[in-house]
């Protein structure tokens, strides 16, 4: 609920300003037309050549990425570096990479919600629009990761005359498809719950035209009345309810695709939760990197402020920590168990043709975030940002590792192979990465990027009291 | 249509419409007799006149219905993506031809000159599949790689469609004018007539060649063999008197001593000797001992039970220290400055054993030297193995090549005393060592005929070309061993204007008679008269051609009796070795050339199927890399595929190296058969050609003398394209052992005994049958005859060395091989691994569309329709059999072998779907096979007998390692191998359940594996 009045302590004695129990999340004292205004500058005001470099490039990457996928599904899958072992690389590792960042968001607006953490309400609209497009560009990589995408349709459980014929409910990947439709279901309606609002309050400001009639549709007739707004955060508190499990489900069950498989160095019961921190620190990374370009370019500072970033890399350290221990469990119930094949898959991936990804992989994943002990760190954008971009780097190896070091040395030493990747691959992950970007670049220049009608309220309870 | 009035004039058109109109008038007005399928929409009702129709099957349409179907067929159109074929039924169906049921034929296969018997399936006039000839006791039943493969190089492109007169398509009126006016002013004359020819095992068309002989009086045959045994006939024919090819008999040897000779890969008759081989090899006291001593590790070593790898000159000092301590008393000390591996009391024991066996041990050279022959043959003789182990009469024709009559006629064709030179089944601008003398002189021979099937490198530089028919069109017969003769029939009638070899040499002889006839009449005077079955002889010609092969007595010849004293004519021997050459420091090498299993002399080289066979050793496909031993690769820092220089006897190539375990460190090996220019587009630059390192020796016989090559880098690399790179089982016990002591203590040695391992999974509820395999290790020499004859059966494609390279062969069964034990003489194993077809397959529960599932036969099934290509199948078997479908592999010119053209598709078995791009596959156990089975013993009302139902691998195999069977069935030889003491599973532990399984591998030898 957004700002509850709190009472601060009469001072017995004059002296320093009261320290505040908790950090202010705005800066200075606001004015609720001059957040409105802030926020909605960017959406009326002529971008600067800043975003239009930004954009320039990331439709650049897509432009690439549409090329490669269109060529691979005209020719085959074998415009990619598989082979008869290794039957996934780059496609999979990119869908996971992508469905983790996703997780960050929806923490963010999900469960922070139902923690009471007011801090987040500056970074979550953006974060679960970053939620969106991640899962938008991981939905991508199982359609076009199939030899024949024009029948993805038979994955999904739909009535027909072949018998009936089902789909495979034992299989990993129809769960997939459960998990990650419903996810990306329930993230839009959250969004796009969450700026009903906001739009309302863009259609008061913008004058008649075509920008009132649009904000008008999107704002569904809102009137901002007692009831409605009673309503309307019990909605929200039932939306944030659906999406929490979601957090801890889609992961778990895109680990599922490796964990319930008989591979060793797949098939591990950690997987679940190891994979669920394992995506919300990659998502707090990609945050952290988006928010400290944005913030900056957009003049958002005192909405998202240091305070803000440091809790951001709180939350970092916490789900690195989780995925380092994860490392360490692992390792040591390779070595414990004392299966020779699952022993083997871990000296190969240290000591393997792929150990120089391996030990990507750890430098950034565990022992880089150990910076983030310091506060001197955690609050320093210029700090932050290559450690978030480090963190990705990371989190993608990661799952380069797991996939690609299980399959390329398996069980019979027969089928051993190397896997090298083509050029369409890496082109397809450049291509991703602008499909994201130009959604990201586009949401921030036409909607509403911090949650207005949440630091409304929060910048009121601030003024009224300490919040 | 207007309803007719009874009284008006009634016009018909036929009987039928007379009669039917007198009992039934309303269906005359009908254009259709059944009523179209108008559907009474509810809409239809509100939209029809009030009155009831007249006519319910036409009138109850109405406007909406009409738009519903028309809408219908517009959308049916629109979707529609089948393409027109056109089916055209025959006018005059041809005799016993029935859609969709085969017939087969028997014949004798024309991969090589061994002449095993083979039947051969065709489907709708055109041969699809070769499968050896069960009955042919000879033979066994199996075939090689290369049979296996010869019924696509009958629609190989390449292939000639009309004969040429100097390089330009003639007709053969026209080139059979020129030829016979230049043979009747040759004959005129008095000039030398040559045939020059390789190995012509067929007695009919020897003695066409005959008459030849008699009409010209400068006639002369010569055979020329490029890789030639002709050191054996002369070494039996200073010994015995008798220029003969024994023919031998490894299932009645009880140890077998291998010198340089690959037996059950390339040598002389693989099929027949793997299949003795596997009859003498079965686990238990009879148990055969074979020791090899070779340079290159060949299959043939790597089945040995103790191989020792020695450089080719040593051999014949081997074979002599042998024949001394076998011969006499006195062992005399084996000489100091051997450097062999290889200590004195590891020769004495062996001669012990030897002694041991007398009359029971065989002992094969496959040097070309005649010294070494005359030692070996002298060592089977004092051993008394002749007539036991190997046989003079009957005796082998399967290689007749004369080398001093060939050089002898290289050098009269260089005098230009050569008037005409006919060409049969020889390359001689290819392989012939002195190519260019070769060349030389046929510029200077008159007449130059080829019956080549192409124009290959020497049928470029000839007058005329007559292409022969493949032996899949042709009429013929074979006698490879004394007394065993089969038939060669056509299966499909000549696809283009080919010609038999017989028939142009019986017309330019001006013999009326054609090559049929002319086989029909040798058969009734020479070969009918030694039967006394069949008294009638067009029953007895019916009867072999239906049975393929024919089993004449042979007269027994007297025991050979040795010509020359023992010991004079051994030491002379041995005095005439050369020293053993100075090798192996720096970069100096013994050099040692062999045959490959897949390609052999190079005549196959544009089989694309044989080009992509992975060698057995090697695991190498598309080329060969230069094999040198591990240790010496270190020394001279190089690694797999960087390019050398060989140099050495003037002459000098290039080509990749290969680190081969095994190899000795004083030889390095290059593999004949390559290098072609000539074969086509498929077999054209792919290796080097090494038949230049080959020469006459010292007695005047082709072959490899030794020969001492230098070694330099180029720091040019040109990897090679191998299916498998990893050699070790890194201590997996994937190939479980045991020595033969081991064995007979406890049948069960080398393997865990089974256990039950719990399972979450339901089990599965058993149909009819419980389709399974089993595979015994101890009896699979590795000859990957399997993997071709699979890529037969089920249409397999070839995806070329690029993509091998980057390992998506498609090959369904694969034979893995793993080296245990130092790189310097390791053990070999073979393993075939096909999908497993597990009872608790980790691919069925992954695939999200049920694309794979489980029969109640037993068999994991692939369903090609309904594979989307997410490959989490192919992830999760822990076999790694599963094959996806990288591209379109069919019509499509980027893959340009035998799926992309009308006639290349003509060896598809329309029995098998053929996949299509982002499909997986994988072995289905050959179900169409299995479904032919249960369709016949429906029909035929009788239960489905054990070998009735054959897998396309168990079919080839020549060892018979491979069975099928039903499990259900507790007399079925599957089921049997399955309750044997030695079976187990490939990664039992995992709980897959296969339902393939594995006979533990047991070597004949007192150590364990090192």
């Amino acid at each position: 609920m957004p700002g509850t009045a709190r009472r601060t302590l009469t001072p017995a004695v004059e002296c320093a300003r009261p320290v505040p129990l908790r950090p202010a999340w705005l800066e200075g004292s606001l004015a609720l037309r001059q957040i409105s205004d802030d926020i909605a500058l960017p959406l009326s005001a002529r971008p600067g050549a800043g975003w239009f470099v930004c954009i320039a490039v990331s439709l650049t990457a897509l432009a690439v990425g549409v090329a490669c996928v269109t060529y691979q599904i005209a020719t085959g899958i074998g415009t990619w570096g598989l082979n008869k072992s290794v039957g996934w690389a780059f496609d999979i590792t990119n869908f996971v990479f992508w469905i983790g960042i996703g997780h960050a968001g929806t923490l963010i607006s999900a469960i922070l919600l139902l923690f009471r953490q007011h801090w987040r309400m500056s970074i979550n609209r953006s974060a679960e629009a970053m939620t969106i497009f991640a899962v938008l560009c991981a939905a991508l990589f199982p359609l076009i990761h199939m030899g024949r995408p024009w029948l993805a349709f038979w994955m999904m459980p739909y009535p027909n005359s072949r018998g009936p014929l089902w789909v495979n409910f034992r299989s990993p990947l129809v769960w997939d498809v459960f998990a990650i439709n419903t996810y990306l279901i329930v993230s839009l309606v959250f969004w796009y719950f969450g700026m009903l609002p906001d739009f309302a309050t863009l259609r008061d400001r913008a004058g008649a035209g075509g920008k009132k009639r649009i904000y008008g549709l999107l704002s569904l007739g809102w009137d901002g009345s007692q009831r409605t707004w009673s309503r309307y955060e019990t909605a929200c508190l039932l939306l944030a309810g659906l999406a929490t499990p979601l957090v801890i489900s889609v992961h778990s069950i895109v680990s599922m695709d490796f964990a319930t498989s008989i591979l060793p160095g797949w098939h591990a019961t950690i997987f679940p939760p190891y994979f669920v921190a394992g995506a919300v620190y990659s998502g707090f990374g990609m945050v952290m990197l988006l928010l400290i370009i944005t913030r900056r370019v957009m003049h958002l500072q005192r909405y998202i402020t240091l305070a803000h970033l440091d809790r951001m890399a709180k939350i970092t350290l916490l789900t690195g920590s989780l995925v380092a221990f994860s490392y360490a469990s692992e390792w040591f119930m390779a070595w414990y168990g004392g299966n020779a094949d699952e022993r083997f898959v871990f000296v190969n991936r240290a000591t393997g043709r792929y150990a120089w990804a391996f030990w990507t992989m750890v430098a950034c994943n565990v022992v880089i975030p150990q910076c983030l002990w310091l506060r001197r760190v955690r609050t320093s954008p210029a700090a932050l940002l290559p450690i978030a971009i480090l963190i990705n780097v990371g989190m993608w190896f990661e799952r380069f590792v797991i996939i690609v070091t299980s399959l390329h040395r398996s069980y019979l030493p027969s089928s051993w192979v190397m896997y090298y990747p083509t050029s369409i691959e890496i082109g397809t992950l450049v291509g991703s990465f602008g499909l994201f970007f130009t959604c990201f670049l586009l949401f921030i220049r036409l909607l509403p990027m911090i949650a207005t009608w949440e630091i409304k309220g929060l910048a009121a309870a601030q003024a009224r009291g300490r919040s | 249509m207007s309803p007719m009035t009874k009284d008006a004039t009634v016009y018909w058109k036929s009987l039928e419409e007379l009669r039917a109109e007198r009992h039934d008038s309303s269906s005359r007005r009908d254009e259709f007799v059944e009523p179209l399928p108008w559907k009474r929409t509810t809409g239809a009702r509100a939209f029809q006149a009030s009155t009831p129709p007249a006519d319910p099957a036409v009138d109850g349409a109405s406007r909406r219905d009409f738009l519903a179907l028309m809408g219908f067929s517009l959308g049916a159109a629109a979707c529609s993506r089948g393409t027109t074929q056109h089916a055209l039924p025959f006018v005059t169906a041809p005799e016993d031809l029935t859609p969709g049921v085969p017939n087969w034929y028997a014949t004798t296969c024309g991969g090589c000159s061994a002449s095993c018997s083979v039947l051969v399936k065709t489907r709708d006039g055109r041969p699809i599949k070769i499968e050896g000839n069960r009955e042919a006791p000879l033979f066994g039943g199996g075939t090689c790689a290369v049979g296996q493969a010869t019924v696509l190089s009958l629609y190989d492109g390449q292939r000639l469609r009309q004969p040429l007169w100097r390089g330009a398509p003639a007709s053969w009126q026209e080139v059979d004018e020129k030829i016979e006016s230049q043979l009747r002013t040759t004959g005129a004359a008095q000039g030398r007539i040559t045939l020059l020819s390789a190995t012509i095992t067929s007695p009919s068309t020897r003695d066409i060649i005959a008459r030849w002989s008699r009409r010209y009086a400068g006639f002369r045959h010569v055979v020329y063999e490029p890789v030639s045994y002709a050191a054996i006939r002369r070494a039996h024919q200073t010994l015995f008197k008798r220029a003969v090819l024994p023919h031998y008999r490894f299932d009645n040897a009880a140890l077998i001593v291998g010198l340089e000779a690959d037996f059950l890969g390339a040598w002389l008759s693989p099929v027949e000797f793997t299949a003795q081989y596997a009859r003498r090899r079965r686990p238990g006291r009879s148990m055969a001992h074979h020791v090899q001593f070779e340079s290159t590790l060949s299959l043939t070593g790597a089945n040995a039970d103790v191989r020792h790898a020695v450089s080719p000159s040593a051999i014949g000092h081997l074979a002599m220290a042998l024949l001394d301590r076998v011969s006499s008393a006195d062992r005399e000390p084996f000489a100091a400055d051997m450097s062999l591996a290889l200590a004195a009391s590891e020769l004495d024991a062996l001669a012990d054993r030897l002694l041991r066996h007398r009359g029971e041990s065989l002992v094969v050279c496959g040097v070309q030297d005649v010294e070494v022959q005359t030692v070996v043959t002298r060592l089977n003789h004092v051993l008394g193995n002749i007539g036991h182990t190997l046989e003079l009469s009957p005796c082998s024709f399967q290689k007749q090549g004369d080398d001093e009559e060939v050089a002898t006629l290289v050098e009269q064709m260089q005098r230009g005393d050569i008037q005409a030179l006919i060409l049969y089944g020889v390359n001689p601008a290819y392989d012939y060592p002195n190519q260019q003398a070769f060349l030389r002189g046929l510029e200077r021979v008159a007449l130059s005929v080829s019956f080549a099937d192409r124009v290959d490198e020497t049928a470029s530089h000839v007058h005329a070309v007559c292409p022969d028919h493949h032996y899949l069109e042709a009429w013929g017969d074979a006698e490879p061993v004394t007394g065993s003769f089969s038939l060669i029939q056509p299966t499909i009638a000549p696809l283009f204007e080919t010609r038999a070899a017989q028939d142009s040499l019986l017309k330019w002889l001006g013999e009326a008679q054609d090559f049929h006839a002319y086989l029909r009449s040798y058969w009734q005077r020479n070969v009918f008269p030694l039967q006394t079955g069949r008294r009638n002889f067009e029953e007895f010609w019916d009867g072999v051609l239906q049975a393929g092969f024919l089993n004449a007595p042979v007269p027994v010849a007297a025991t050979a009796a040795l010509s020359g004293p023992v010991v004079a004519t051994a030491r002379r021997a041995r005095d005439g070795q050369p020293r053993e050459l100075r090798v192996g420091t720096a970069d100096r090498f013994e050099l040692h050339a062999y045959e490959t299993v897949a390609l052999r002399d190079g005549r196959h080289a544009n089989n694309p199927w044989l080009q992509e066979l992975p060698d057995p050793i090697a695991k190498v496909t598309w080329g060969r890399g230069l094999a040198i031993a591990p240790a010496v690769a270190d020394r001279l820092d190089l690694q797999d595929g960087d390019v050398v220089t060989v140099t050495g006897g003037g002459v000098r190539v290039e080509l990749p190296i290969w680190r081969q375990p095994g190899q000795p460190s004083t030889t390095v090996s290059i593999a004949l058969g390559y290098g072609r220019t000539g074969a086509g587009p498929v077999g054209n630059g792919v290796g080097t050609n090494a038949w230049r390192f080959l020469g006459h020796g010292a007695d005047g016989l082709l072959g490899l003398h030794p020969t001492v090559v230098a070694l330099e880098k180029t720091g040019r690399f040109a990897p090679l394209a191998a299916t498998q790179t990893h050699h070790s089982m890194e201590g997996r016990p994937l190939v479980r052992e045991a020595t033969l002591e081991e064995f007979l203590t406890d049948p069960g040695a080398g393997r865990e005994a089974p256990e039950a391992l719990p399972s979450l999974w339901a089990e599965h509820e058993p149909g009819s049958h419980t389709w399974g395999l089993t595979i015994d290790l101890s009896s699979c020499t590795g000859c990957s005859a399997c993997v071709v004859a699979c890529q037969a059966e089920n249409n397999v494609p070839v995806v070329g060395k690029e993509e091998v390279a980057r390992g998506r062969e498609m090959h369904w069964i694969r034979v893995d091989r793993y080296y245990q034990g130092p790189a310097s003489s390791p053990d070999v194993v073979f393993q075939p691994v096909m999908c497993q077809h597990c009872a608790n397959a980790p691919c069925e529960t992954v695939c999200p569309v049920l694309a794979t599932v489980h029969s109640s036969d037993g068999i994991n099934e692939q369903i090609y329709n309904r594979c989307v290509g997410t490959r989490y199948c192919e992830n999760n078997c822990p076999y790694k059999v599963r094959r996806f479908n990288w591209f379109t592999y069919a019509n499509n010119p980027r893959f340009d072998f035998n799926m992309n053209s009308p006639l290349g598709t003509m060896v598809l078995n329309p029995d098998v779907v053929v996949r299509s791009r982002g499909v997986m596959e994988k072995c289905s156990l050959c179900i169409q096979r299995i479904q032919a089975g249960k369709v016949a013993a429906r029909q035929s009302g009788d239960s489905i007998a054990d070998g009735q139902i054959q897998t396309a691998c168990q079919q080839a195999c020549p060892a018979k390692a491979i069975v099928f069977g039903d499990m259900q069935d507790p007399g079925s030889q599957a089921a049997r191998f399955r309750q044997s003491p030695r079976h187990y599973h490939l990664l039992a532990d995992l709980g897959t359940r296969p339902g393939v399984g594995y006979l533990t591998k047991i070597r004949n030898r007192e150590a364990r594996t090192r």
